[in-house]
């Protein structure tokens, strides 16, 4: 079995699973943002007829998407979330401005290697760098066997083997190795499966960057991706994870695949995501040139401690470009009182960016990142579908924070590699 | 309440790779059901929502629902009174939540060329079989098996614990 497959069959109380079989799995943790949660909280009143949750200790809150409500109605939603938690014995409840769902569970330790942790939103697969297992699933799945029974079904899925060895290039990050796969294999790439990251390139990797791994495998289709854990993702558990005791999964040597894919990552450059989806992947230099209004650094995949750094680098003494709204966005309170440490935010101020509350920023318009008509912005976000961000006709490149801080500084898509 | 799962209706042709946020707008995600469901899928065809009847039937090509969660899609494809979503695959989480919801679908491999918008199909969704009435064409697909059928039987997972099913709660193999 490969690590996946024992998490899930020890979760299920069995010796062994394989691929196809249907199990009920016990969940370690359910974590779900405001957007999620209030939906979720519905669910359980108008359709389940509410009851009493089986174990709230289980169960986190995190308010990413609306960190300071303009309307109303936005305003009620988290009013709502709030209410639930409390009348239910929720106390795991990370208010505005704590960071972004999935980056504020592992600031805070409420993971550990072995467990299985759930969430409603896409990118709940991020745990898979850590030796978890992690997926989304939906609001009812949520409501009716976790938070009812702490558990939830799962179909064992096959595994895709992803190899990655070489040395990136000049002005290329592992986000762009990321991307780079998602306009390879496509959209539907790996619908139901796993996804195995592995190779030289990825056992070099921070636990940082191997999370965009796992992290954008979903956009892939792939139920979950996963890093077979090593020294680095004990030592990491060591110094994060609040649990004294884990277990380690790790693949046996005899783990089958159902398909293989190898890639030298130094075959590849600096790559933009353009409308309408995130498989609509091109090289930068095709698009090179297009103004921006709007460049972000933020959200839940590009507002890492690390992605700051790299903005701070190209920053630091320059000026945006004046056509340009910068927007930074830590991924949690902690990234943020690290950067100001370091003299990042000062870094930040300095060149005429704005620096925004830790949260999911611009990945909807649903606290910031609205766009009207024609307007274009560069962000390290995950999604890019028109509308998302405002006027169907608004335009969402993606990239990594180098290729986003080169361009705010000139207005337009640029090269990393024609940047000094 | 689905019980039969044996469906006739007129087709809705969609392409690939649609994402939850093409059938459900962004800024009516929070904004209630009925508001919603006048704007489903109108990204890629502003006469559904429109247009659509209840009993009409969905064809999509690979990948249908992809990209965000977003349980509500499924819920608003429900909603419009569509009886059933066919397509050659779908995308995990709206395949995981549509059966979840008692929003009846089906894999039919081949299913997309073989239909236009507006052909009268008839679905067997037990039995796994497609039927183009207007062509006489018949296709089979992937029928569902064990607890996915028993969810889309009883209209969903919430239903399918209400009626006393226990099995979830066990350590046992749901598959039977």
């Amino acid at each position: 079995m490969n690590m996946i497959e024992k998490i899930l069959a020890k979760a299920s109380g069995k010796k062994q699973v394989v691929p196809g079989d249907i199990v009920i799995a016990k969940i370690d943790l359910m974590v779900m943002h405001d957007l999620s949660s209030s939906l979720v909280s519905r669910v359980f009143r108008d359709e389940l007829g509410g009851g009493t949750i089986a174990d709230p200790s289980r169960i986190v809150f995190v308010f990413d998407h609306n960190i300071s409500p303009a309307t109303q109605e936005a305003a009620e939603t988290l009013v709502d979330a709030r209410r639930f938690a409390a009348r239910h014995g929720i106390q795991k409840v990370f208010d505005c401005g704590s960071g972004s769902l999935h980056h504020v569970v592992l600031e805070q330790g409420l993971w550990a290697p072995g467990q299985i942790i759930i969430g409603c939103d896409s990118h709940s697969t991020i745990y898979g760098a850590l030796g978890l297992f992690s997926t989304g699933v939906g609001n009812n799945s949520m409501v009716g066997l976790g938070f009812g029974y702490c558990r939830a079904w799962f179909r064992v899925p096959q595994t895709i083997k992803v190899l990655l060895h070489g040395v990136l290039g000049k002005g290329v990050s592992p986000r762009d190795v990321a991307q780079h796969l998602v306009g390879f294999m496509g959209e539907d790439g790996a619908v139901y499966k796993t996804l195995e990251f592995t190779g030289p390139f990825i056992e070099a990797l921070s636990i940082e960057d191997r999370m965009l791994f796992p992290l954008m495998s979903i956009d892939l289709g792939a139920k979950t991706g996963f890093i077979n854990p090593d020294e680095k993702t004990i030592a990491y558990a060591r110094a994060h994870s609040s649990f004294k005791k884990f277990d380690l999964f790790q693949n046996d040597p005899d783990v089958t695949y159902e398909n293989e894919v190898e890639f030298d990552v130094s075959k590849i450059g600096p790559l933009v995501a353009c409308p309408p989806t995130i498989g609509n992947v091109k090289p930068v230099e095709d698009v090179a040139g297009i103004p921006i209004n709007i460049a972000e650094v933020g959200g839940s995949t590009g507002g890492r401690l690390e992605d700051l750094r790299v903005l701070g680098k190209w920053l630091k003494g320059q000026k945006v470009h004046q056509s340009v709204r910068m927007q930074v966005v830590p991924a949690t309170r902690g990234i943020y009182l690290e950067a100001l440490r370091e003299g990042l935010i000062e870094t930040f101020i300095l060149a005429g960016a704005n620096v925004f509350p830790p949260g999911a920023g611009s990945n909807q318009a649903v606290n910031m990142g609205a766009m009207g008509e024609g307007e274009a912005m560069i962000s390290t976000q995950p999604r890019n579908f028109p509308g998302r961000n405002g006027h169907p006709k608004a335009r969402l490149y993606l990239a990594s924070a180098t290729t986003v801080a080169v361009s705010a500084l000139t207005g337009q898509i640029t090269d990393p590699r024609q940047a000094s | 309440m689905n019980a039969g799962l044996i469906f006739e209706g007129n087709c809705w042709k969609f392409g690939h790779n649609i994402p939850t946020d093409m059938i459900t707008p962004t800024h009516l995600v929070l904004g209630g059901m009925n508001e919603m469901v006048k704007h489903v899928l109108e990204a890629a065809n502003p006469d559904f929502p429109k247009n659509v009847q209840p009993g009409d039937i969905i064809v999509a090509g690979r990948n249908f629902g992809c990209s965000s969660g977003r349980a509500i899609a499924p819920k608003a494809l429900k909603a419009t009174g569509i009886s059933v979503v066919l397509a050659e695959f779908f995308s995990r989480t709206l395949y995981r939540n549509g059966h979840e919801i008692g929003l009846p679908i089906l894999e039919v491999p081949g299913i997309h060329a073989a239909v236009e918008t507006g052909h009268r199909l008839r679905v067997d969704v037990e039995r796994g079989i497609a039927e183009n009435l207007t062509t006489g064409k018949l296709i089979e697909g992937r029928a569902p098996t064990g607890f996915l059928l028993d969810m889309l039987k009883a209209g969903g997972l919430i239903p399918l614990l209400k009626s006393g099913s226990r099995f979830f709660t066990s350590e046992q193999d749901a598959t039977r």
